[in-house]
């Protein structure tokens, strides 16, 4: 006891001393184990979960669809079957609803009620619908669509199918009959079912069942047998009623049909009568109009011709006036320059006389004033002289006669002279003065004169203007007069003007009132005309309407009865479909799926237990090396072999077993939900259940445990064989060696002397480099093979529906198509501008086996009518040459795939199941390709083997470039035609596959994951391993003064080389690897790509380099830490 | 010739050891001339590693201070210590401490490779004796062999100071004496200071200088004004 207890201790120790390789041989057991029973627990727990809910939800193990649909009785004939436990008759209809502006087909499935509990709905959200108009939407597309609770489904038209044409959601469920996304195909629509609601069975009008779902642990055979029987039955008494009824139906038809063409014609007639009066009466309406216009324009012209001719007569009316208005204005004028002339006559006149008048004055004046007094005083003067001279000659004559009388006269003579001379001189003055006096005189007189002259002039004058002005009077008042007679003629023709103007304007107002009259007669005529016409109209659209409607039931009726009498010719040979579990795609892809998760489990785990062992081998021997001379000592002491090794077997027993525990725990717990929750994506399923897989987990851990504990002993055996002196001695250093390089002078010499330390050392531990390359290895072989599993998945897509597959669309043809008729259609489909490509087909399942195999395949059966054509869309090459197939009529092309499962080469022949017959083909060649199976014949060759013709049923469609994105559009439009049954888009089935493949992505990223945990852990350790072992070597190059990095280094190239060379030889597996896993996972009708590309080779490369500088980058700090002062002290 | 060339006052160092703490440098204080042969001489546990180590720059002080040809050692960093290691500092240890994996020529190649001037490998391996072993790993040559090649390594970097740890404590008398005979060589000849420690008082003769320690004091610090050449002491 105490000598275990002692041991205990020491193992006890031993573990807390050397935690970190405790822990790493915990952590390689731990992913090992953890990854496998992880992985290996998530195929039956995807499984377990997946068979519950099909439990749980009581899933129907057969489904009777009859293309007559049931009635009870064929569901208790089913009933009555041995074996059969529960039978459950439903109902179904496909219809169309508008979603998201697209047509869409839904599939409306009755929920079980009445007692039956087959293919419960498992309910999410909400509740069952409890009347009428009520849904349930499926969580899928629930999800996918945006459909809440209180949302409706509007059906475009419900028809004879559903009570209601809108069905509110009330719940969200799940059917376990669709635990895929594949909903299936339709006969309308685009031809696939966009989702599915459940309704109340009562909500179907359908009197008989469409189908009937069986609890049962029979085979589906059974059930075909059945079948037999239960038909003949109907074709007694169903089919029998059905046929008279539709018998009694035609004769009603015809009757109704006759009657309604009847009122249609006599509608026609009266329509016509109508019409024919309308025209009469028209007519004379337009006659008096235009009589009414003729008379109106007659008086338009009277009018127009009246107002002419006062318009001339006016016009000379206005000659005349200006005309006697320019006279006058002459007269006017002449009057006003008479005036003038008579002013400047009188003036002058006046003036002339004023002059005289002047003359006159001044003359008179003078003369009197100075003429006549000068004249008078002169006479006056003269006469005093006069009297002087006479008193002179007086005296003289006295004095003479005195003298003369004295005689004194001497001379008296003289004095006579003298007094003769006085005399004379008298007689002058006297003469003078008589002049004079008469001068004054003949002034005076003048005067008189000029004085008579001036008044007779001035009365002449006076005469003159007074007749002058007379004249002017005169001519004012021959002017005045004129004036007036003008004004009167201006009058007189404004009169007439207005009188005129008055007349003309009353003349026009009747013209108009006439028109106006006429216009609302003719409005008048419109109007009813408009009216009449339209109500002939309106007779005529409701004839033709009520004609069309007519037609249109009758037509229908027509349609109906002869689909009525289709359908009962179809009843003749009505059949009923059966289909088990396994033939629904989304149940049989579910266990495929979970299969080949399963199959990848099994290839990585088996690496990573061969990576653990390794690891486990070095970190043991390592460790027993360590404890060396402590053995020694113990077997000094005298203690067994056993009880010596118990101590390692123990060290590596509980980390293998802790290891084994926790990681077991750790990888059920996680990698199973990570795998199933990704597969969830692609299935309906409820919460995953966990499902352990202990035989997995006993297995690994076993393998595991014993491993380990058979590499501790293999570790000490060695030393254990050993004197205990010679173990007690320290170990001698392992003795330095010349490597096989150094001889190779010409390289070696060229090393630098780190290069030659690094070379030597690796090829001195040859063990540890042997560990470590594998190990690495293993890591980039993992990545590798992760990526390429993603490579070769992806490829498939690209491949197969980028370069092989060159078709986008597949029209099903209707069965029972005539040759005419498919002429027609062909033509048809050559006219779709939108379709650039058509090729008309049989395509149709077969099985095919072989002699070599038993695996019995169905593939496609594609024969193309037209060869060309055939050669666009379907590429047939080789996989490797890219070297064109070519397909002649003496044999068939089948698939590369299908030749390998079926082990076929060129010229083997295959056995064909076409329709029930069995045929032998002969295998002219194969051909690339990656989804699906496919046997490519001509049509000669067809016919020359099966001795029948091809029934063409398909036609194989390309979209145009330009029309790609109507892809949808094009199918709709082309499920109208009737002769056009579904339509199979590529694009769609793309998306499903690649759906399906994509989730394996989940596994190849677990991979990679777990592939970098490994290449940490066996990094770690084994660098690990090599700094303690090397440590007084550390410890020395450190006191020689070499920096932390420079130490660092030292280990580091040697774990550099040893990461290249190991990825170098893992890119190498890594490839094989990719290639077996390929192998093993993929499926019967699917060949993945075996081609890794570039790509993966570098991640993997770069990754495992990532992960070793990652480990370098940890055991700096570990190598920082070595003491000098420790690790050189004196060996022990 | 510095004096005091190497110079420690009041060194402590203190292990803790559980519970216990030992102390293995209690207040040293020393000085050594530059081109002295020193030897340290002790019992074991006197400490007289502690004080190699430390000034070899491999071991640090806890209190004190340690000169270095008028360069304070003591606080350095690590990556001043490896340069302090690297281009001061010479090494002897007891065991050897040849990397097994290189030859002769190659672990004085390890040193010469990192250091900015250093002799020439084969030079040194001449001038220690090994012309004829160059090619040879460690585990083909003897204890005296691998000695010399360690003293060539150590010597192949040019260091101000060469630090022997009991060099001979491995080797037989004969061997040993060789290896003290070319320690003393290259200490007279080429003028290098030599630091020895040893627990063995007989060879204290051929030293310059000789300090004594005890339980990690120094109790004596004596210069020998004479040393006799290793060949006249005996022991």
């Amino acid at each position: 006891m105490k000598r275990k207890k002692a041991l205990r201790k020491n193992i006890a120790r031993e573990i807390s001393r050397t935690k970190s390789r405790f822990i790493s041989i915990f952590a390689i057991i731990a992913i090992s184990v953890g990854f496998f029973t992880g992985v290996k627990s998530a195929c039956p727990s995807m499984m377990e979960t997946a068979r519950r809910y099909f439990e749980e939800q009581n899933l129907m193990d057969i489904q009777l669809i009859s293309t007559v649909g049931f009635d009870d009785e064929d569901a208790e004939t089913v009933r009555q079957m041995a074996g059969v436990s529960q039978v459950m008759p439903s109902y179904g209809a496909d219809l169309m609803v508008r979603e998201k502006d697209v047509d869409a087909a839904v599939k409306v499935m009755a929920l079980p009620t009445n007692g039956g509990t087959i293919n419960l709905p498992l309910l999410r959200e909400g509740r069952m619908p409890e009347k009428g108009g009520e849904c349930l939407m499926e969580s899928y597309y629930a999800q996918l669509g945006d459909k809440k609770i209180g949302d409706t489904i509007v059906f475009s038209q419900a028809g004879d199918m559903l009570k209601h044409t809108e069905y509110q959601i009330v719940g969200i469920a799940d059917s376990p009959m669709y635990v895929a996304y594949f909903r299936g195909n339709t006969n309308i629509g685009s031809g696939s079912i966009a989702f599915y609601i459940m309704v109340r069975p009562e909500e179907f009008l359908s009197e008989r069942y469409t189908r009937l779902y069986v609890k049962t642990d029979q085979p589906k055979e059974k059930f075909e047998e059945l079948s037999v029987q239960c038909l003949s039955r109907f074709r007694v008494t169903t089919y029998a009623d059905a046929k008279t009824r539709l018998a009694d139906a035609r004769r009603e038809y015809e009757k109704q049909k006759k009657t309604a063409l009847q009122t249609i014609r006599d509608g026609e007639q009266k329509l016509h009568d109508g019409e024919q009066e309308f025209a009469q009466k028209m007519a004379e309406g337009q006659q008096k109009l235009t009589d009414g216009e003729k008379e109106l324009a007659d008086a338009k012209q009277q009018i127009a011709d009246g107002t002419e001719e006062a318009e001339a007569k006016l016009a000379d009316a206005k000659q005349q006036l200006a005309d006697a208005r320019q006279k006058y204005n002459e007269g006017q004028e002449q009057y006003q320059q008479g005036v003038t002339e008579y002013n400047a006559k009188i003036r002058e006149g006046q003036k002339q006389l004023d002059t005289a008048q002047r003359e006159f004055d001044r003359q008179h004046e003078r003369f009197y004033s100075v003429t006549k007094p000068q004249t008078e005083q002169k006479l006056a003067t003269l006469q005093t002289s006069i009297n002087m001279v006479n008193d002179s000659i007086d005296r003289v004559q006295s004095a003479i006669h005195r003298l003369k009388n004295i005689g004194l006269i001497a001379d008296e003579e003289s004095l006579y002279a003298q007094l003769e001379a006085y005399r004379e001189e008298l007689a002058e003055y006297q003469k003078q003065y008589d002049d004079g006096m008469a001068q004054l005189a003949e002034g005076e007189r003048q005067l008189n004169d000029a004085k008579a002259q001036l008044d007779t002039k001035k009365e002449e004058f006076a005469a003159q203007k007074k007749q002058g002005e007379k004249q002017l009077s005169d001519a004012k008042a021959q002017l005045d007069k004129a004036a007036e007679q003008l004004a009167a003629g201006e009058s007189a023709y404004q009169t007439s003007m207005l009188t005129g103007m008055a007349e003309l304007q009353a003349a026009q107002g009747k013209i108009a009132q006439g028109e106006k009259e006429l216009a609302a007669g003719k409005e008048e005529l419109q109007k009813q005309k408009e009216a009449a016409l339209e109500q002939f109209k309106q007779a005529r659209e409701q004839l033709a309407k009520g004609k069309y409607e007519a037609h249109v039931k009758l037509s229908e009726a027509e349609e109906q009865l002869s689909e009525a009498e289709d359908k009962l010719s179809l009843l003749e040979d009505a059949k009923w479909y059966v289909s088990d579990r396994e033939d629904d795609q989304g149940y049989a892809g579910l266990s495929e799926d979970a299969q080949r998760v399963d199959k990848v489990a099994k290839v990585f785990p088996l690496f990573f237990l061969i990576v653990a062992a390794l690891v486990c081998l070095t970190t043991m021997s390592r460790m027993v090396e360590e404890r060396r001379t402590e053995i020694g000592t113990l077997k000094a002491l005298g203690y067994s072999n056993a009880a010596i090794s118990a101590k390692y077997l123990i060290y590596a027993g509980t980390a293998g077993i802790s290891g084994c525990l926790v990681g077991g725990t750790a990888g059920v717990l996680t990698l199973p939900k990570i795998i199933v929750d990704t597969y969830g994506i692609m299935y309906t399923l409820p919460e995953t259940k966990l499902v352990v897989a202990w035989d997995s987990f006993c297995l690994s851990s076993l393998v595991a445990v014993v491993c380990i504990c058979l590499v501790a002993l293999l570790a000490c055996r060695h030393d254990l064989h050993m004197e205990p002196a010679t173990l007690m001695r320290p170990k001698a250093p392992k003795p330095g060696k010349r490597i096989l390089l150094e001889h190779i002078t010409p390289l070696w010499s060229r090393l630098n002397f780190t290069s030659k330390v690094t070379a030597r050392n690796l090829f001195r531990y040859k063990a540890r480099f042997l560990m470590t390359v594998i190990g690495v290895a293993g890591c980039t072989a993992l990545i590798v093979a992760g990526f390429g599993l993603r490579d070769s998945i992806t490829v498939i897509g690209d491949l197969q529906y980028g370069e092989l597959t060159r078709y986008d669309q597949v029209y099903a043809l209707t069965e029972a198509e005539t040759a005419d008729r498919k002429a027609y259609l062909m033509a048809k489909f050559h006219r779709d501008d939108r379709l650039s490509e058509t090729l008309l087909s049989y395509m149709g399942w077969c099985s095919v086996g072989s002699e070599a195999s038993d695996v019995v395949l169905n593939p496609h059966i594609v024969v193309g009518e037209n060869r060309s054509d055939f050669e666009r869309m379907f590429v047939l090459r080789d996989r490797e040459t890219h070297e064109p197939v070519a397909l002649d009529d003496s044999g068939v092309v089948i698939d590369e795939r299908m030749g390998e499962v079926l082990k076929v080469k060129k010229e083997d022949r295959i056995r064909v199941i076409i329709d029930e017959e069995p045929y032998e083909f002969r295998v002219s060649d194969i051909t690339e390709n990656y989804a699906g199976n496919f046997v490519y014949m001509t049509p000669a060759y067809y016919e020359a083997v099966t001795g029948r013709p091809v029934k063409y049923n398909a036609v194989i469609a390309n979209v145009a470039a330009s029309a790609k994105e109507q892809e949808h559009e094009i199918a709709n439009d082309w499920m109208e035609e009737e002769d056009v049954m579904t339509v199979s888009l590529i694009s769609e089935q793309v998306e499903a596959i690649m759906d399906t493949l994509d989730s394996l992505n989940v596994i190849t990223f677990v991979m990679i994951f777990c592939a970098g945990l490994l290449a940490v852990v066996v990094l770690y350790n084994l660098t690990n391993i090599n700094i303690a072992e090397r440590v007084r070597e550390i410890a020395t190059i450190k006191v020689l003064g070499f920096y932390s990095m420079e130490t660092a280094n030292y280990i580091y190239r040697e774990n550099i080389v040893l990461t290249l060379v190991g990825a170098a030889a893992g890119l190498l597996m890594g490839s094989m690897l990719s290639d077996f896993i390929v192998e093993s996972i993929q499926m019967n009708n699917v060949m993945f790509a075996k081609n890794v590309t570039p790509f993966s080779y570098l991640m993997g490369f770069v990754l495992t380099f990532a992960f070793s500088m990652l480990v370098n980058f940890m055991m700096y700090f570990k190598m920082n830490r070595i003491s000098m002062v420790e690790s050189l002290k004196s060996i022990e | 010739m510095q004096k005091d060339f190497v110079k420690f006052e009041n060194v402590y160092k203190r292990y803790r050891m559980g519970e216990v703490t030992i102390t293995a440098a209690d207040g040293v204080s020393f000085s050594i001339d530059e081109g002295e042969f020193a030897v340290v001489v002790g019992l074991s546990g006197a400490g007289k590693t502690t004080v190699l180590n430390i000034l070899g720059g491999i071991d640090s002080c806890d209190e004190g201070r340690i000169m270095v040809g008028g360069k304070d050692i003591s606080h350095l960093n690590q990556h001043d210590l490896a340069s302090y290691r690297r281009y001061d500092i010479g090494f002897v240890f007891q065991f050897y401490n040849l990397i097994p994996n290189l030859t002769a020529k190659e672990n004085v190649e390890l040193a010469t490779q990192i250091c900015r001037e250093s002799l020439d490998a084969d030079t040194v391996l001449d001038s220690v004796g090994l012309s004829e072993r160059k090619n040879n790993f460690p585990s083909q040559l003897s204890g005296g062999e691998q000695q010399r090649v360690s003293i060539a390594r150590a010597l192949a970097k040019k260091p101000k100071l060469l630090l022997c740890d009991e060099p001979t404590g491995a080797l037989d008398y004969n061997t040993g004496k060789t290896i003290l005979r070319l320690l003393q060589t290259k200490c007279t000849e080429d003028g290098m200071t030599v630091v020895l420690i040893t627990h063995n008082s007989a060879i204290t003769p051929m030293a310059n200088r000789v300090i004594r320690m005890r339980s990690g004091r120094v109790i004596s610090n004596v210069v020998n004004p004479h040393p006799l050449p290793i060949d006249e002491i005996e022991w």
